[in-house]
This record gives C-alpha cells, sequence and structure tokens, in this order.
C-alpha cells in the first residue's frame, strides 16, 4: 500500500506479502513525512525505563500515584481490572499486584490495559505474550530507534482524538505521576511517561499490531474518557506511545496471515500532540445558545455546533465489520448488526455517556483465533451482535431509527435484496478487505452521524406531498403482492406503521415579562421583527351586507341633500342675481329660478301634483343635520300649501326626529321658520297640526320632553289663541276639536312633572289667557307655575 | 451494506477503489476512504491518471481531499473485471509529454478556428466552465 505502482499492476490493493516487506526504515521515513508528527519514541522509551526502575518501589507508591492522577473512570472498569490485576498476581507479576484501580479507569493501563472491561481471556493471553521470549524478541528487532518527536504514527495521525490515554506498556502505574504534577496545563510535549514495568517486549510488541487492532483498542481505551478537556487527555496519555494491548492477540494471530501484515506495517506512533489538541480545543468550543431552537427533525441545540464530525473516542467496536480478527464467523457481507437500543445509544449519545457494558470487550476476541478461549460467544457480546457468532448470513437487520422513513414494503423488499446480495459477494469483499490496513478509518459513528444527516433532509411531515409517486408506488406494489399471496401469510408479513414526524406548531413568541411596558425588541432569523401589527378584523356575510346598507343609505340622503342645498342656494341667490343681471338674461334667469323651485318643492313630494309630502324622505332628509338646516332655509320658498304639509310631517314624526336629533340638537333651527309657516296656517290647518303634533298615545310627551316639541306646541296654542282673540269669527271653535285638543294638552301640560318639561325656546305670552278660557281657576294657577 | 436503503449513499463505497472525474478535468482514482453529508470526498493512495489517446500515465498524488462541489462523476472500480487491455501505460514523463501536445495541438486548431471565423465576422465566445453564474 506504499507503493502507488502496485496500483496499475493489479488494482488491488492487498498486494502479496511481499510487497509489503520493506525495509523498516523505509517505513518509517514514510510515516513520518505522510502522516505528519508522530509519536515520540524517545519518550516512550524513557517511560519505559522509568517504569522499570519503579517496578522496584513500593507498589503503594504507584498506587498513590494512581489514585492522584485518575481521571473520572468507572467503577466496573475499576473492578474489572482489579479482578484482572488480582489474576495477574497469580501470574507473578508481583509489583503490580497492587495495583488497585478504584478511580480512573482512563488511560491508566495496566499490566492488561484493559479499558475494555477486563476482558480475563484477554489478559491471560497477554500474560503468555508477554512471556514468550520468541515474541519479545521479534518485538525488539523492530523497535524504532528514537528519534525527535517528530511524526512517528501513521494513520494514527488521523485518529488523533482516538488517542486519550491509550497505554503503550503493560503498566503504566506511576504514569498519573505526571498529571499530578502537572495538573493544570496541557502537556504539548511528552513528557517522561511510565515505562513498562519490567517488560520490555511490551511496547514492540504493540509495533507488531496491525494499524486495525491499535484502533479498536485506542477506542476501547478512550470510551470512558468522555468528553475531557485535551489538557487531560495529554497529560495522561503522554507517556504511552503505541498500543500495547494486545500482545495477547498477537500470539495468535502468528498463523494468520494478518501476522506477517502486521510485522511489516509497522504501528502508528503518537499522534502529534499539539495539533490535535487545538483540534480538540476548537471542536469544544462552545457557541452562545441559540435564541430559539430549529425547526422540526433538526438535533437537539447541543453545545457543538452540528457541523462537528462526531467525536473518536467513543467505542467503536461497532466497527468491526472490518476486523480482521472478525473474519471467521462472520462473512462480511453480513455487515453491522446492532439492536435497536444500540442504534439509539450511538445516535443519541453524547460522547460521554455510552455504557461501558455495553461495547464491553472488543471484537478481537470474536475471532476465530481466539476460539480456544471461549466457550461460547462472550456473553456482553450477546445483546450487540443479533446472530450468534456462528456467522448468520440471512438475517433481518433491525429496523433502524433512521430508516423508519421508508416505506414498509419497500423496506421489506430490500431486506430481502440484501440478504440474497450478501451472501453472494461475501467472500470476495471480506478477503480485500481484511488486508487492508487503511480501512475504517471512518468510524462506525462518522458514517451514522453522516447517514443521520442525510436522513434529516429526507423527513416529511406529509410523505403523500413530499414523495407522492413513491408512496403510490409501494402501495400499489403492497396490494398486488397482498392480492397474490395467500391469507396464511398475512400474519406473517405484519404491517409496520411508518412514523412520521409530528407537524408541531412551532410559532416563535418572543420573550416577554409580565408587568412590564412594551415589549423587547428582539429580532431572530426565526423572528423577524413585525413591522406593522396588523389585526385581522373579520365580519360575518351578514353584519357587513347591513352594514353596506345603511351606509349606502346615508349616503344617499347626503347626496340628496346636497343636491337640494345646491338647488336652494341658486333660489336664494337668484334675486341677487337678478338685479345684477342685465336685461336680456334676466328672462332666462327666471326660468332657471322656476324649474328650480319646482324641482324643489318635487322632491319633497310624493308625486307631481300631490301636494303632501313625503314623509319618509323628510324624515330622511331631517335625520341628517345638514338636512335639517336645508328645511329650515327651504321652508321659506315654499309655496304654502306645501310648507304647511312639510310643518305636518314635522309634527307628526317629531318624536323620530327628537331622536335623530338627539347628537345634533339642531332642531331648533327649524322653529323661525316653522314658526312662520304656522301663522300663515288657517285655523283648520292648525287644528289639524295640533293633532298631528298630539298624535298617538304618549306622542305628546314626548313632545314635550323636547324643547323644539314644547316650543312647537306654544306657537300653535299661541297662534290659535290669536285666532280667537283676534278674528271673532274664526272657525277654530266650530268643531270641539280644538277645544278637544287643548283639553288634552292642559291635562297633559297638568300631569307631566315640571322636571321633564323642557322649557322652550321662547314663551308666548296669550298661553295663559288660552287657557284661561278652558281651565278653571285652580288648574290654570298650576299651568301658570308649570310655565313659569 | 446499505445505511440508508432507498436512497442513494456514500457509505458502502468507504474502502473501495473508485474513479472520481473533477470539474476541471482531471481523473483520480484511490480509495474512498471518508466521506461527509456534501459529499466531501477523501481519497486514499490517489493517483491522477492521464489519458493521451490509447495511451495513460498514472501519477500518484497520496491523498486527495476532494471538495463534493466538483465531483462530476464517481464510480466504484470493480477489482474482479479485468483491466483494460486496449490502454497502453506509459511513464509520467512520456504522458505528460504527450499531453503537452495534445494541448500544444489543440490551441493550434482553435487558433486556426477563431481566425477563420474572425474573417467571417462571427465569434464564439468562450464558455466558461468553472464560473455558472
Amino acid at each position: 500500500m506504499f507503493r502507488f505502482q502496485s496500483l496499475d499492476e493489479d488494482c488491488t490493493l492487498e498486494e502479496e506479502d511481499e510487497g509489503l516487506v520493506e525495509d523498516e526504515d523505509e517505513i518509517d521515513q514514510f510515516n513520518d513525512d505522510t502522516f505528519g508528527a508522530g509519536a515520540i519514541d524517545d519518550d516512550w522509551q524513557e517511560e519505559h525505563k522509568r517504569l522499570a526502575g519503579l517496578e522496584d518501589k513500593d507498589g503503594l507508591g504507584a498506587e498513590l500515584a494512581l489514585g492522584g492522577g485518575g481521571m473520572g473512570g468507572e467503577s466496573d472498569l475499576g473492578a474489572a481490572q482489579t479482578s484482572t490485576s488480582t489474576h495477574l498476581h497469580s501470574a507473578g507479576h508481583a509489583p503490580l499486584s497492587s495495583l488497585k484501580f478504584s478511580l480512573s479507569s482512563s488511560e491508566l493501563p495496566s499490566d492488561v490495559d484493559d479499558r475494555g472491561g477486563g476482558d480475563l481471556a484477554e489478559s491471560l493471553a497477554r500474560l503468555i505474550l508477554e512471556a514468550d521470549p520468541a515474541i519479545a524478541g521479534v518485538g525488539a528487532a523492530e523497535r524504532p530507534g528514537p528519534s525527535p518527536s517528530s511524526s512517528r504514527s501513521s494513520l494514527s495521525a488521523l485518529q488523533g482524538l482516538n488517542r486519550p490515554g491509550v497505554p503503550a506498556q503493560p503498566s503504566s502505574i506511576p504514569h498519573p505521576i505526571q498529571p499530578h504534577q502537572h495538573p493544570q496545563h496541557p502537556q504539548h510535549e511528552l513528557p517522561p511517561g511510565p515505562s513498562a514495568s519490567g517488560l520490555p517486549p511490551g511496547p514492540p510488541l504493540s509495533s507488531m499490531l496491525s494499524y486495525q487492532q491499535q484502533q479498536h483498542l485506542l477506542r476501547r481505551g478512550t470510551a470512558p474518557m468522555a468528553q475531557m478537556n485535551s489538557h487531560s487527555i495529554w497529560e495522561n496519555s503522554m507517556g504511552f506511545g503505541p498500543v500495547s494491548v494486545t500482545p495477547g492477540l498477537v500470539t495468535h494471530m502468528e498463523d494468520s496471515p494478518l501476522m506477517s501484515i502486521i510485522k511489516e506495517v509497522g504501528l502508528p506512533k503518537r499522534p502529534p500532540q499539539s495539533r490535535n489538541d487545538e483540534v480538540r480545543d476548537l471542536s469544544e468550543r462552545v457557541p452562545p445558545p441559540r435564541s430559539s431552537s430549529p425547526v422540526i427533525g433538526s438535533p437537539p441545540v447541543r453545545a457543538v455546533p452540528i457541523g462537528t464530525p462526531p467525536k473518536q473516542p467513543m467505542s467503536h467496536a461497532l466497527n468491526h465489520q472490518n476486523s480482521p480478527l472478525c473474519r471467521g464467523p462472520f462473512p462480511p457481507g453480513v455487515g453491522t448488526v446492532l439492536s435497536q437500543i444500540q442504534h439509539a445509544q450511538l445516535l443519541n449519545s453524547q460522547v460521554a455517556g455510552f455504557p461501558r457494558g455495553g461495547p464491553g470487550p472488543p471484537l478481537l476476541p470474536v475471532g476465530s483465533g481466539f476460539r480456544p478461549f471461549f466457550g461460547g460467544p462472550p456473553p456482553p457480546l450477546g445483546h450487540r451482535m443479533g446472530p450468534p457468532p456462528h456467522g448468520h448470513l440471512n438475517h433481518t437487520p433491525p429496523i433502524r431509527h433512521n430508516t423508519t422513513h421508508l416505506h414498509p414494503q419497500h423496506r421489506r423488499m430490500l431486506t430481502q435484496r440484501m440478504q440474497s446480495r450478501g451472501g453472494d459477494r461475501g467472500r470476495t469483499g471480506g478477503d480485500r478487505r481484511s488486508r487492508d490496513p487503511y480501512s475504517n478509518l471512518m468510524t462506525q459513528k462518522e458514517k451514522e452521524w453522516v447517514t443521520k444527516i442525510q436522513m434529516m433532509q429526507l423527513q416529511s411531515t406529509d410523505p403523500y406531498l413530499d414523495d407522492y409517486y413513491y408512496q403510490n408506488y409501494y402501495e400499489k406494489m403492497e396490494k398486488r403482492q397482498d392480492r397474490e399471496s395467500d391469507s396464511s401469510k398475512k400474519e406473517y408479513t405484519t404491517k409496520l406503521i411508518t412514523p412520521q414526524v409530528a407537524k408541531v406548531e412551532h410559532t416563535y413568541r418572543p420573550v416577554q415579562f409580565a408587568g412590564s411596558l412594551g415589549k423587547l425588541t428582539v429580532s431572530s432569523v426565526n423572528n423577524p421583527r413585525k413591522m406593522i401589527d396588523a389585526v385581522v378584523t373579520t365580519r360575518t356575510d351578514d353584519e357587513e351586507k347591513r352594514e353596506k346598507q345603511v351606509w349606502n343609505k346615508r349616503r344617499q340622503i347626503l347626496y340628496t341633500v346636497e343636491k337640494m342645498y345646491s338647488m336652494l342656494l341658486e333660489v336664494q341667490d337668484f334675486e341677487k342675481r337678478f338685479v345684477q343681471a342685465p336685461e336680456e338674461d334676466r328672462e332666462a334667469l327666471l326660468e332657471r329660478h322656476k324649474t328650480n323651485t319646482t324641482q324643489l318643492c318635487n322632491s319633497l313630494r310624493e308625486k307631481e301634483w300631490d301636494n303632501r309630502v313625503n314623509d319618509e324622505q323628510c324624515v330622511m332628509i331631517m335625520s341628517v343635520r345638514k338636512g335639517k338646516r336645508l328645511i329650515s332655509r327651504l321652508l321659506p320658498f315654499l309655496p304654502s300649501p306645501q310648507a304647511a304639509a312639510v310643518v305636518m310631517a314635522i309634527s307628526r314624526n317629531l318624536p323620530a326626529l327628537a331622536k335623530k336629533d338627539k347628537q345634533d340638537q339642531v332642531l331648533c333651527w327649524l322653529v323661525e321658520p316653522v314658526s312662520a309657516v304656522i301663522q300663515s296656517l288657517s285655523s283648520s290647518t292648525l287644528t289639524d297640526l295640533l293633532q298631528e303634533l298630539q298624535g298617538s298615545e304618549g306622542q305628546l310627551a314626548t313632545v314635550l320632553h323636547n324643547k323644539f316639541g314644547v316650543t312647537l306646541l306654544y306657537l300653535i296654542l299661541s297662534e290659535g289663541e290669536r285666532m280667537q282673540s283676534t278674528d271673532p269669527n274664526c272657525q277654530l271653535m266650530d268643531d270641539n276639536r280644538w277645544t278637544e285638543l287643548v283639553f288634552s294638552v292642559t291635562r297633559e301640560l297638568l300631569s307631566v312633572p315640571s322636571s321633564s318639561l323642557s322649557p322652550p325656546l321662547f314663551m308666548p305670552p296669550n298661553l295663559l289667557s288660552l287657557f284661561s278660557r278652558y281651565v278653571d281657576r285652580q288648574r290654570l294657577d298650576l299651568l301658570q307655575d308649570k310655565l313659569q | 451494506m446499505n445505511y440508508v436503503p432507498g436512497t442513494a449513499s456514500l457509505i458502502d463505497d468507504i474502502d473501495k477503489k473508485h474513479l472520481v472525474l473533477l470539474r476541471d478535468g482531471r481523473t483520480l482514482i484511490g480509495y474512498l476512504r471518508s466521506i461527509d453529508q456534501f459529499a466531501n470526498l477523501v481519497f486514499h493512495q490517489t493517483v491522477e491518471r492521464i489519458h493521451v489517446g490509447k495511451k495513460f500515465g498514472d501519477i500518484p498524488r497520496g491523498i486527495f481531499i476532494v471538495r463534493g462541489e466538483n465531483v462530476v462523476l464517481l464510480g466504484e472500480i470493480d477489482m474482479d473485471k479485468p483491466c483494460d487491455t486496449v490502454l497502453q501505460q506509459v511513464s509520467i514523463e512520456e504522458i505528460l509529454e504527450e499531453q503537452r501536445l495534445q494541448q500544444q495541438a489543440k490551441q493550434e486548431t482553435d487558433k486556426v478556428k477563431m481566425q477563420a471565423l474572425k474573417d467571417r465576422g462571427l465569434s464564439i465566445p468562450k464558455a466558461d466552465n468553472l464560473d455558472e453564474y
């Protein structure tokens, strides 16, 4: 893989083993050049020596150091490690026996470096390996020479984030001293880490591991680290060189074709720290919280912006698809099997909280090579790998969260297709991938992350709207299949209801404080500022119609009034104009005048020949303020019968007019012209007028309430009195009507309380004399009082 | 295994050998190692293959990161299929030389063509492939 020329020869990555055989130096150089600053072997070696020296010291000191430097870990891990350390005890590693990892599970590697949860068998394997001088010899040969802290690691540089605290040596016990002493500042330079405790072959052995194996170990180891400051990560991982875990693994790999590759490939050295530190810092920088949460479907607002890829130090044991060690039981076509829970955990969990128990031991033990160590499939793995590791080709992948948007029929078809395809392609793909040391650069978590983003874009609140043809097509297919299949199969194919994203109203309401005056001016992308606070008022049709009608009528009235007014003005100005006009125009002017007057009269009349006035019209006109004014000005110009008729109409409708006039109070404009009209009336007309005024029952009372009405009444009465007093042969007394009317008026006047009797505009003087004719003394007195 | 069945996703193409054609006309062959939501690609052991006539040459380039928007097409290379025997591989220098000659010839013909058009009073505006806006 390090030689490009091989590409054009056989187009395969996995050259023969010979192809990979190169000088160590060449490989190292290549790594240096290509992959940047790597691990620092010097420190690693120094660390090794130091550890070896420390080994002789009291184990207690080591323990203390351990406790001091520990990062947050998980108790189960500690327990597991305790067990393994106990086991080691028996194996004869006395100095380590005192190791009790109560606190930190993190990078503190014990002899077993079993961060993955203390796999007993694994630790055993490792022990064996360590004890094996042959392997040690091989490892020693591979040990790279000391070099500055330039790049050492190959692809582990890309996994810089992956590395926290992976122990290089079997015992990094004394290592925690480092962070203990320098707890605050990040270490950009690797301090002398713990050296292997009397296990020289340890580190070199790790160099024999394949890149992938290291990956696994790294990831395992860093799982409990969760979200930590970069400082702490590097502090703790300082002294650790390449992965050391797998001496045990290596043992069993001897036979596999991988071993040769492992030997040749070498191991990635420590990744450049400073660079990674910065990278870490950047990704951990917390953006300010949003003012409003994004719309549906977006991931929950977190501290880390969406664009950042997932952090590495998660358990990536899931990425076993390509693990060379897993070749045995699983044909690659099977693919990753995840329980739904696992999947949910992956998708939803932050870096931190991945349960240790879940990923459990790495998949390394699952390889065929480790069969002898287990009676059966390792229990922790059981729930993660759906089928037991005996290789099931035709399993149904569990429903995943991110595929719930598929039509169920579609999913079924895809499943079938996948299964059939998996069996065919399994072998070849597996072989190829098994020899690719660079595979799985993209971790499972990252793949899930990208998938998640892609699926998010597919979310839809209305699938029929967004993807109509897709839905219909699969529905049809389903129907067709149902028709074709017999009823027995019906229960087998259970209907899946694809969950849809709920259509939730996401109206953003800006922050408001109760009791404060005004609103905060808050404006964001999701909530732009409102320019106009417009409120929609809807009216029903009926209301609108009615309103419209009313307005139309009023407008009509106003229009009529205006028209009449203009005519009236012309009529009024006639005289002036007539005088001023030259001789020849006077005729025309006169003609016009006549026309105008007729028109005016006609406008009030019901019919052209009839003198009766259209009551309705009059009242309508009078309902408008201007109309009243108009009438008052018009009355003098009307011919007397018509004028009388108008006055009659007024008195007839006085209550209504009075009501309408409540706001304007301008009825009194009419007094003068009306009085003029009244004085020209005949007696019978006058009587009629009085009768009209009295009108129906109770009208008089209303009349008396109204100023104009009272005035009018008095006017009428005084006129009558005048008539009687002046003209001896007045016909007023011819019929009893007048008398009766006066009587009723008197009665009314007496009965009405003084308060409700509104004072008239003026009091005609002869009223008293009128009343004296009809009433007796005592009533007269009362009336007098009232009228005063 | 398709992580997103029913849709197209590059997840399944990871760690496989691919051929990608870029917008500037380059052809890259390499192992697709990583992708992201914009279809930015990370190629490993990339080789730029230059074709001139029946000859081709490979220039090793190492690791390539291709911005998604610059990809014209991307296809997996089937390792099982036999390689094309029609094309003849030559050394890098030779292929570059051939390419240079080809470019030169093209320029010459273009020049002649433009001149001919100009003589006739026509002109073809040069299409700007890099900027669609």
